[in-house]
């Protein structure tokens, strides 16, 4: 039996930052009437903010030309439209630049949406924060949800693009037209949204089974990028292009199901919360799984706001290496030199450890018998401002001239000190609207 | 036996909160996980790396386990002071290096 598939869609992006081709890729096929191109972390809108206050055309993600140059032509001659948060913290702006370069590509006539009112920072009266503002507020958006995109594309918009939003609404906008219209089938466009939202996640990325061998370096430098076949009833067959190497199986799905979510019987999205624990995968072929069961358990009285608080100071983060016999006693004795020197340091404000041994699990680290060949010296700390900051870095730096034999490959950098706030408003205050272009 | 020899996991974030799942390989696996990775054993074996209460839900008809530690990253992880940025997605490997019952070889294969 062929199955009738309402509507097919995949993930061309997974964060901001994210591999070009797999999306190309998915267009070029014509086997997805829409493409999701997640690109918006939370604080990747906070250099974004900064742009459009310095500049009212700038504010969009900066890697919008090279990501939809190769995929705007694919997706007009296949009919794909493309749904996407690049807008960052300007989405007009973003669906100007799109309908700019549509013309360049010779793809005059394509229909540009773009959906703001995601940024509440004018109705902070109303935002319930659940921690105290400790700083400059920098921006506060809201998470706009399915309900917002879905108009435009029923209006015939070829491209939605918009700024903050839930991830998984990108990928379940152009879905639930196709749908039956129940609560759970919205459930179920949700679930596939959240499953599709991190790309290569659900194809065999991050991601390791029991006893059995890794994907290969070929493999995890081609992985395809998911897709879901999808029935009016919501259930979906999630897969990957034929030939496009990867690993879609119950557990991949599976663990990306639950990823990030908290608690299972409640996934909170704009548009509903999704109950998790009845879904349900079946493995019906190679690299293909059949998804069914999310259940609708209501719909938020509140929309999510995300805040970014800019704090004083910055963190200084520095390394100085090791190497040849005594590396790793060198490094240690470096180490505990650099401790003595800045004993001073409140502890709660300063961290020092070696790369290779304990610079990620810390404590938890699991100890080996057998020494490296090489280690780092890192330390962070927590500084006031760039002065104090140049102290720490000298410190480091010092340990060439006075501290064991041989330090190397010295590197350090600085972090603003940004604190993400969780808040809540009424979403009855959150009024989406949209900007056209036409190319 | 350790955790990796019969589960995958994922660590992820949300705010303050330290977000780990661990889906077993087939169903004696899951009874296994499910009597061993009790909240406390998994708080205490986060304990050293990052402290504080664990929440975990059981979701049997995946066979799954999710644990949920909402203090675990204080600031979230840009206040982190670990080397470099997102040191909590190594954060599923303190659970996947727990140790297990044993001899499950024969009941799974």
């Amino acid at each position: 039996m062929v199955a009738p598939f309402a509507f097919s869609v995949g993930c061309g992006a997974g964060f901001a930052g994210d591999r070009i081709d797999p999306a190309v890729a998915l267009a070029r096929s014509g086997q997805v009437d829409a493409i999701g191109l997640e690109c918006l972390a939370e604080r990747t809108i906070v250099p974004a903010i900064r742009a459009r206050a310095a500049n009212p055309e700038a504010g969009a993600d900066p890697r919008l030309r090279r990501r939809l140059t190769p995929l705007l032509p694919p997706a007009r001659q296949n009919g794909c439209k493309i749904i996407s948060n690049l807008g960052a913290a300007n989405p007009p702006a973003a669906g100007r630049a799109i309908a700019a370069l549509a013309r360049e590509l010779d793809c005059q006539g394509m229909r540009i949406a773009a959906v703001e009112g995601d940024d509440v920072t004018g109705l902070l009266n109303h935002i319930a924060w659940t921690e105290k503002l400790d700083g400059q507020l920098i921006g506060a958006h809201a998470y706009i949800g399915a309900d917002a995109l879905v108009g435009p594309l029923a209006e015939g918009a070829d491209v939605v693009v918009c700024g903050r939003a839930a991830d998984s609404a990108l990928f379940a906008a152009p879905l639930l037209p196709h749908l039956d219209g129940s609560p759970d089938s919205l459930a179920a466009a949700l679930t596939i949204g959240h499953l599709l939202e991190c790309s290569g996640q659900l194809t065999g990325g991050n991601f390791e089974g029991p006893g059995e061998p890794p994907l290969t370096a070929e493999e995890l430098a081609n992985l395809g990028y998911p897709l879901a076949h999808v029935m009016a009833d919501g259930s979906a067959e999630l897969t990957i292009l034929d030939g496009a190497p990867g690993r879609v199986d119950r557990m991949t799905c599976t663990v990306q199901l639950l990823y990030e979510v908290h608690d299972p019987a409640a996934y909170i999205t704009p548009d509903a919360i999704v109950d998790f624990t009845t879904v349900r995968f079946q493995q019906i072929g190679r690299n293909r799984v059949r998804m069914t069961g999310p259940t609708h358990r209501g719909v938020p009285p509140t929309l999510k706001v995300s805040g970014f608080v800019a704090r004083r100071g910055i963190i200084a983060d520095i390394e100085i290496g090791f190497a040849g016999t005594g590396a790793y006693e060198r490094t240690r004795r470096a180490a505990d030199t650099l401790r003595l020197r800045l004993s001073d340091w409140p502890e709660t404000n300063i961290r020092i450890d070696i790369v290779g041994v304990n610079s990620i699990l810390g404590g938890a680290s699991v100890p080996t018998n057998a020494l490296p060949a090489e280690a780092r010296l890192h330390v962070s700390a927590i500084c006031t401002d760039e002065a104090h900051a140049l102290i720490v870095e000298d410190e480091v730096y010092a340990l060439t001239l006075s501290g064991p034999a041989a330090g190397a490959g010295v590197r350090s950098e600085r972090r603003a000190r940004i604190d993400t706030l969780t808040g809540f408003i009424p979403r009855e205050l959150v009024k989406p609207t949209v900007h056209w272009s036409v190319a | 036996m350790k955790v990796f020899e019969i589960a995958a996991g994922r660590a992820g974030d949300k705010g303050d909160a330290l977000d780990l799942t661990i889906v077993a390989r087939d169903e004696a696996a899951y009874e296994v996980l499910e009597r061993t990775l009790t909240a406390d054993a998994v708080k205490a074996a986060l304990d050293r790396v990052a402290p504080g209460p664990v929440t975990r839900y059981p979701v049997p008809g995946l066979l799954a386990l999710k644990f949920v530690a909402p203090q675990a990253l204080p600031g979230g992880v840009y206040a982190s002071l670990h080397a470099g940025l997102h040191w909590q997605k190594a954060a599923i490997w303190v659970l996947l290096e727990m140790e297990v019952e044993g001899g499950l070889g024969s009941v799974c294969k």
